[in-house]
């Protein structure tokens, strides 16, 4: 996916002003939050200490990305044992050549797909068409958000930000039949439609190609945790079957899967466990009667080897649920196309960054309240507001920030930092701000900070500031 | 005990009626109240800003006049986050100033964390007809546990009643130079916990921090609101001013 990340500014004030996708993100926010929270009072319940568990998750991520080489090895070891393929990729492009070079060998003319975003940045579906090859989604947001020609606006709900009337609109072109009038009560219907269609590439794709939740070291399987069914269908009826996934997706053992599956799906969705929770183990056997002929894992870097040991090696705990942007207030306003490339909300203002390069994406680190609601959420700790203010750092250090903005802060500091100069400045601008309030005694346009009355007005102060006040009072 | 009333510089130049207010309440508990003169700005913008030196610098400003007290008191959690969880790791590779930071930080306190739990107030002068609804600002509630202190200290308010908005610790869209900087984003998130307030029918919007105050004022006035009255803590706690 090419980044857009430069014109957040721009698309954030459009997503501001849509009232239809406003109307959508107001109605999904609390339903997002009420059910981490009950997962989360579900495991309170069962006696479960969250907080000790938080840290247990971060720890088994911790120790992963602290010798990434190592379990890296391994897997590729025992995944290799098992039948599997195991190849590497440095970024998006290779992952891109990769996959098309594996479909046309084994004359691959549709692939099937569970949902990835690593495909994403890889532009996979972009590189399998021009190739000649079908790409088709086949979990229902990603089929939506296919049909619409878009990309994913969530990570766990990509097609988040459609009304059912869109989806409809696109179902009955897609699917050949007129419009009908729907209602939520119709969704069913509209799934059981999308399944019949879906059932048909299910059986005729030669290739299927999904992601990989966690890449498990001790057995060299790949887990795949779903809620519809697709992403079983995607990796068994193919005879060959492509996982794409981060090289930082690896767990040491089943039981530390175990430990984090505790909290992925309780995160994410808030249910106990998903659907479906697979693990899939190198190829077809002999005495089987499913599974995948061919099993191909294709484990990329695309930015991310170079985050370990870094100030960003927190970041590649991230195992993907989404309570982050679930729980961000700038998400929540925007929708996730305003973050212009793969990962949306505080996930996508640190990766974006470091995946696509610090100068092109200035505006996604500052995209933040500092309210940390992410980091409080996150099953694996990773302080997000603090990773942002370090790329904010980075850029204020290469003097990345508009000159406008540098001069201003410099100026202030050079005052903040003279009182007497600084007294003697302020007292002038609480008269200035009196001055500035029109017959409402409030001020509604204000030309020094016009970002703040675009939406709302300024109390003036009362025109004296607090320490000449009391100097005049220590006087008196 | 000698204490050290940091106003903060959005009190100073926005609301200095915030300051008098926490210097009352501080006055009449019996403490020994100094402004420290020099104080300008905790450094926070600059911090957000990315720019680690001029924060450090000013970091170090408020450390020398501040050090001096037995105790530093803050109306602001932003502020207090910011001395108490930033100072140390700002000026940690310069150990005679970590030494330094680490003594204040141990002494500075959000004014209701100060109020509740260390004077351990059971009688605030202040009274308020009415109801009032508090919104729980993030960096105090996330970054320093400000939960039930203020709360606390409402319960005392002779006529006030409390009625909690929904979604109380979510954010009001203020940040900083994030509100000037993504206006319209900004706008959008402080409308919702405009409509939170409305939907509580109090009369008064209550908060610890004037950052998120100024910014849920200036949109519920925008929006129609003339009545919602929005106050800070300290404001209320303290009551009029007698003179």
């Amino acid at each position: 996916m090419h980044s857009q990340a430069m014109f957040f500014q721009a698309r954030a004030g459009a997503q501001v002003r849509n009232a239809g996708l406003q109307k959508t993100l107001q109605r999904v926010r609390p339903l997002f939050v009420a059910k981490r929270v009950k997962g989360v009072a579900g495991l309170v319940e069962d006696g479960i200490d969250v907080e000790a568990l938080r840290n247990a998750c971060a720890a088994i991520r911790r120790r992963v990305v602290d010798d990434l080489d190592v379990w890296l090895e391994i897997f590729e070891e025992r995944a290799k044992a098992s039948g599997a393929e195991v190849l590497w990729a440095r970024d998006g492009d290779e992952v891109a050549r990769l996959v098309v070079d594996l479909a046309q060998r084994h004359g691959v003319t549709k692939a099937v797909k569970s949902k990835s975003m690593l495909s994403e940045e890889a532009r996979l579906n972009e590189a399998l068409s021009a190739a000649g090859i079908r790409p088709v989604e086949t979990d229902l947001g990603e089929y939506i958000v296919q049909l619409a020609g878009e990309t994913p606006s969530h990570i766990i709900a990509p097609a988040v930000h459609k009304t059912i009337g869109e989806v409809e609109a696109l179902f009955a072109e897609a699917h050949e039949r007129p419009v009908q009038e729907r209602t939520s009560a119709d969704i069913p219907m509209m799934a059981a439609e999308a399944r019949a269609v879906l059932r048909q590439h299910f059986l005729s794709a030669e290739m299927g190609i999904s992601g990989a939740n966690f890449l498990i070291a001790e057995s060299g399987s790949a887990a795949l945790v779903t809620n519809e069914g697709n992403g079983r269908m995607v990796t068994t009826l193919p005879k060959l079957h492509v996982v794409i996934t981060g090289i930082e997706k690896i767990v040491p053992t089943l039981e530390d899967f175990a430990t984090l599956m505790r909290l992925l799906p309780r995160s994410a969705t808030g249910q106990g466990i998903s659907n479906y929770v697979s693990l899939l183990t190198g190829t077809r056997g002999a005495e089987e009667t499913e599974g995948p002929e061919k099993t191909v894992f294709i484990l990329v870097d695309n930015g991310r080897a170079a985050l370990a040991g870094s100030d960003f090696a927190d970041m590649l705990r991230c195992i993907r649920c989404g309570a982050c942007m679930n729980h961000c207030p700038v998400y929540f306003s925007l929708g996730g196309h305003a973050y212009g490339w793969v990962y949306p909300g505080p996930m996508g203002s640190v990766l974006t960054p470091l995946y696509t390069g610090i100068e092109n994406a200035l505006d996604l680190p500052h995209a933040s309240t500092g309210c940390n609601q992410c980091g409080s959420v996150c099953p694996v700790n990773i302080p997000l507001p603090a990773l942002m203010h370090r790329l904010r750092e980075i850029q204020s250090e290469r003097g990345l920030r508009p000159w406008r903005e540098r001069l201003t802060l410099r100026a202030w500091g050079w005052l903040a930092l003279r009182p007497a100069l600084y007294r003697w400045l302020t007292r002038r601008a609480a008269r200035y701000l009196r001055w500035l309030a029109d017959d409402s005694g409030r001020i509604s346009m204000f030309g020094l900070v016009p970002g703040w009355t675009v939406g709302r007005d300024l109390t003036p102060p009362p025109g004296q500031t607090f320490h000449e006040l009391y100097a005049a009072r220590k006087r008196a | 005990m000698r204490l050290a009333l940091y106003v903060t510089c959005l009190v100073d130049l926005m609301r200095p009626a915030v300051g008098f207010a926490a210097l009352r309440l501080l006055e009449e508990a019996g403490c020994e109240v100094v402004v420290p003169p020099g104080q300008t700005c905790c450094g926070q913008p600059a911090w957000s800003a990315g720019n680690r030196d001029l924060a450090r610098n000013l970091a170090k400003k408020a450390i020398v006049e501040l050090e001096p007290f037995d105790y530093v008191v803050i109306p602001s959690g932003s502020c207090a986050d910011h001395l108490r969880n930033v100072y140390p790791q700002l000026l940690a590779d310069e150990p005679a100033w970590a030494t330094r930071a680490a003594t204040v930080v141990a002494r500075s306190y959000e004014l209701s964390h100060f109020l509740n739990e260390i004077l351990k107030l059971e009688d605030v002068p202040g009274a308020f007809a009415g109801s009032a609804t508090y919104h729980d600002s993030c960096k105090g509630l996330r970054g320093l546990g400000i939960k039930s202190q203020p709360r606390a200290l409402l319960a005392q308010v002779r006529g006030l009643t409390l009625a909690e908005m929904q979604d109380c610790e979510e954010c009001c869209g203020f940040g900083g130079a994030f509100a000037v900087r993504f206006g319209e984003v900004s706008t959008a998130i402080v409308d919702r916990k405009c409509e939170a307030i409305a939907a509580t029918g109090a009369d008064a919007v209550v908060g610890g921090d004037l950052g998120c105050l100024l910014n849920i004022e200036g949109r519920l006035r925008r929006r129609g609101d003339l009545s919602t009255q929005v106050l800070h803590l300290a404001e209320v706690l303290a009551g009029p001013e007698s003179t």
